[in-house]
């Protein structure tokens, strides 16, 4: 079914990220089977491939956590504990089961809570390998096997090579899409601003990929389309940093001065970049994409070479943004917690600085509260950017 | 950086076994050894505990160097304040794991100065020659700390091999995917001798590996022999003790010293056995430590317990063995091929129990287990703010042990394992008074 537009493609974007989860609800209406998953490391072509569609829980940074804590540890990731708020609240209520990646201590470790607490249908732990040498991808192969095998045994269908190859075919038209779209944030001043495409992305994760497809193409459109040139701001920033899934960060950004014109986020560039390259055993491509290809902090990469090039390795595509985009500073936006990133700070500010970019780092709670407490470093930062 | 400020001086631990008196001497000769072979050119291999590879390690005379370890005892020292804040001056943010924290700390500082930093305790440790991450459903810092440390060591090489195990799952059956575990394992475990081999100029003796492999086993047998042991009542040793007996459980397993400790501790054991004599004179209450490790800073809390006639027969933190021939391990001959089956089968110990009681899974299985087998009043956690390894998750287990078994007073402490600014003394004694009170009113009704 073709996604309604008529209002303008951002207009829907709005709709679907103020009312996250309604077009879902929807769906459900209609018959059709809703996962819920966290996290970019699920591979969602499979969930597609068994018919579901596959629904990105996320959380809210305007909501308490009140519920949550009854069941899981305040030392959990604060938007862990978000998400996990807002399924217990009824948010996802119309969700068929859910998927959770072996990510982070904070998705993993708290599997159980998950899933003895929602007592959902299905779950699944996908038991994925940090290491990302010839046994670990052999072994990740063999994972995405076992859950292809346990959706399979769910739907009571088997979930065939040429359904997956479709999958993958769909969303690799969809991550083309979204390059796309960045491609008119590489402009001066931007064409789109860092909201609308972070928005838009969140938008995407919560409905069908044919459907965020078209959404996208439409965006696009809309954008190329507008009249006026949008406002000149005297900064160009990057966004760094683990699940961003809510646009008030972006905004006091945005607010502040400046625009922001990249990021290495989920849902961001770092979900949306990478293909999953065709191969004979779709499974293959699908294992090289989301343990090779994207880059994250909970995914461990051998040094090879001197530690300059181990830096490339683990941050260069951060510096391709810089220069691609022409960013004039960068933030690390770092979530209280968080041990992938948190460990990663020293080293990828280094990184950043030895290309020329300032970082300010931030570290936060995932929480209104306590993003608006940022503003003076945030404007701070700017000035020091001129 | 407060580099002036003096630790608080602590009384010793009083122990109630003395095996676990002879803990400090034998923590302080490893470290001790560690500073010698740093002197002689030996390799030394920065490790993590219960990371599958001891034997390897030792099988290849490398010196291992436990890094939680050291940081464990800056934490019993009170000494870790200074390291904690010399990694946060770092930009590490306080929230991580203050284990890896305080060797951040250490480790930066010690390259900058290019000397150990100053008065460290026990004489500091010494720089690695090779450092030994896992990837396993455990701990993110096992393969992000030594990354950090790269920054500050860029010279010395990380080997991260992966060490899963399978998850309790309600549509499959852990032997559905059992082989395809272990034959990961055995390629990252042949993958770190081939790495050691490369980086420290040390040849596997296979002969060696089979032996020391055989050491550990009888190890974990005698491990499991002597704490059964602690069903008694009035109960011998408590988890107190157990917080220092865990030291040749995980720091040195694969050696014969190791074996011969918990030999001397089940004989001692059974001595105390014979003679009716208990941790404490009047045991009113049996606790068990349901999770979360310890505050090493706090370990006198433990007395403290003790003092209101309470007792630890069982901890669920550090028990990290399970009785080999209860394994029903495949007789293979690949030493290598043995440790991992026996890492895959010790994880799924409890799968097929905890899939006969509905709602249950291994963790709480493991609760009901200690609480039938050491007849216990009354569950106690610790929640350590900066792990999210073992205290995600202990919540869940108790309100999931209630539904699914029994309700049983419980009590969540709160603090950390290193970090002495998140404890509070005197709330903390509050805590364990109101809970004693009620443990009190249970067995009064």
């Amino acid at each position: 079914m073709p996604v309604d537009v008529s209002g303008g493609g951002l207009a829907t974007v709005e709709k679907y990220y103020q009312d996250y989860g309604s077009r879902a609800r929807e769906l459900k209406k209609q018959g059709r089977q809703i996962m819920g998953y966290l996290c970019a490391f699920t591979p969602v072509e499979i969930i597609a491939a068994a018919g579901f569609v596959p629904f990105r829980i996320k959380g809210d940074v305007n909501e308490p956590i009140t519920k949550a804590d009854t069941e899981m540890e305040t030392i959990v990731c604060p938007l862990v504990r978000s998400c996990f708020d807002m399924a217990l609240k009824g948010k996802y209520e119309f969700l068929e089961g859910i998927v959770i990646p072996h990510a982070c201590d904070s998705i993993s470790r708290t599997y159980d809570v998950w899933k003895y607490t929602l007592n959902l249908p299905y779950s699944h732990l996908i038991d994925m390998p940090h290491s990302t040498d010839e046994p670990s991808f052999n072994f990740y192969k063999a994972i995405l096997g076992t859950f292809r095998e346990s959706l399979s045994k769910f739907t009571g269908k088997e979930i065939s090579d040429q359904g997956l190859n479709q999958a993958i075919s769909l969303y690799n038209q969809n991550r083309a899409k979204v390059r796309e779209l960045y491609e008119l944030r590489r402009t001066s001043p931007p064409l789109i601003s860092g909201a609308e495409v972070a928005k838009l992305l969140i938008a995407a994760v919560s409905i069908p990929v044919e459907e965020a497809n078209q959404l996208i193409d439409s965006v696009i459109e809309e954008v190329k389309q507008r009249s006026g040139v949008p406002e000149a701001k005297p900064a160009r920033i990057m966004v760094v940093g683990a699940q961003v899934d809510d646009v008030a960060f972006i905004n006091l950004i945005e607010d502040s001065g400046a625009w922001v014109v990249a990021d290495d986020l989920c849902p961001g560039a770092r979900e949306f970049f990478d293909d999953v390259d065709v191969t004979a055993d779709p499974i293959d491509g699908i294992a090289e994409r989301y343990l090779r290809k994207i880059k994250c902090g909970r995914t461990f990469r051998e040094k090879k070479g001197d530690y300059e090039d181990y830096l490339e390795e683990r941050f260069g595509h951060i510096g391709r943004f810089i220069k691609g985009f022409k960013v004039d500073g960068v933030v690390l936006y770092i979530y209280k917690y968080c041990d992938p990133y948190g460990f990663d700070v020293p080293a990828m500010k280094s990184y950043i600085e030895s290309v020329g970019a300032p970082v300010l780092y931030l570290e936060d709670e995932y929480s209104m509260s306590t993003i608006g407490r940022l503003r003076t470093r945030i404007q701070a930062f700017l000035e020091l950017l001129g | 950086m407060t580099d002036e400020k003096k630790p608080e001086e602590r009384k010793p631990r009083k122990h109630a076994t003395e095996a676990a008196g002879k803990i400090g001497p034998m923590v302080k000769a490893a470290l001790k050894e560690n500073l010698q072979a740093k002197e002689e050119g030996k390799p030394i291999a920065y490790s993590f505990i219960f990371s599958g590879y001891d034997e390897i390690i030792r099988a290849m005379d490398i010196v291992p160097a436990w890094t939680e370890n050291y940081a464990g005892i800056l934490g019993v020292k009170r000494d870790a304040q200074r390291f904690l804040e010399k990694a946060e001056s770092e930009n590490f943010s306080r929230s991580l794991c203050t284990y890896a924290l305080c060797g951040l700390g250490f480790d930066s500082w010690r390259e900058e100065l290019g000397e150990m930093p100053p008065d460290p305790p026990w004489g500091g440790q010494a720089r690695p020659t090779v450092m030994l991450g896992s990837g396993q459903i455990i701990c993110d810092p096992r393969y992000k700390w030594y990354q950090a440390v790269q920054h500050y060591m860029p010279d010395v090489p990380v080997y991260v091999g992966g060490l899963p195990y399978p998850p309790y799952e309600d549509d499959y059956d852990y032997r559905d995917v059992q082989d395809y575990y272990v034959k990961y394992i055995v390629e990252e475990t042949r993958g770190l001798v081939e790495f050691l081999e490369k980086h420290t100029n040390r040849k596997m003796d296979w002969d060696r590996l089979s032996e020391v492999v055989d050491i550990s086993d009888r190890t974990w047998n005698m491990i499991s022999e002597a704490y059964d042991l602690r069903r008694a009542v009035p109960c011998p040793m408590g988890t107190g003790d157990a917080m220092n007996t865990m030291v040749p459980m995980t720091f040195m397993m694969g050696t014969q010293e190791a074996y011969d400790f918990f030999k001397d501790l089940y004989d001692e054991l059974q001595l105390k056995i014979a003679n009716k004599e208990g941790v404490i004179p009047d045991e009113k209450y049996r606790l068990l430590w349901g999770g979360g490790l310890p505050s090493w800073f706090a370990l006198t809390d433990f007395n403290y317990f003790n003092s209101k006639g309470a007792v630890f027969p069982a901890e669920v933190t550090y028990r990290l063995v399970e009785p080999v021939y209860k394994l029903d391990l495949p007789k293979v001959s690949d030493p290598l091929e043995h440790l991992a089956w026996r890492w895959v089968k010790y994880w799924a110990y409890r799968h097929d129990k905890a899939r006969k009681r509905p709602g249950s899974n291994p963790d709480v299985e493991r609760l009901i287990e200690y609480i039938e087998e050491y007849k216990i009043d009354g569950v106690v956690m610790h929640e350590a703010f900066s792990c999210r390894s073992w205290h995600p998750g202990l919540i869940w287990q108790l309100n999931q042990l209630k539904r699914v078994y029994r309700d049983i007073p419980s009590l969540i402490l709160e603090s950390d394992i290193v970090d002495i600014s998140s404890y509070n003394e005197a709330d903390t004694k509050a805590r364990i008074d109101a809970f004693i009170d009620t443990l009190e009113a249970v067995k009064s009704r």
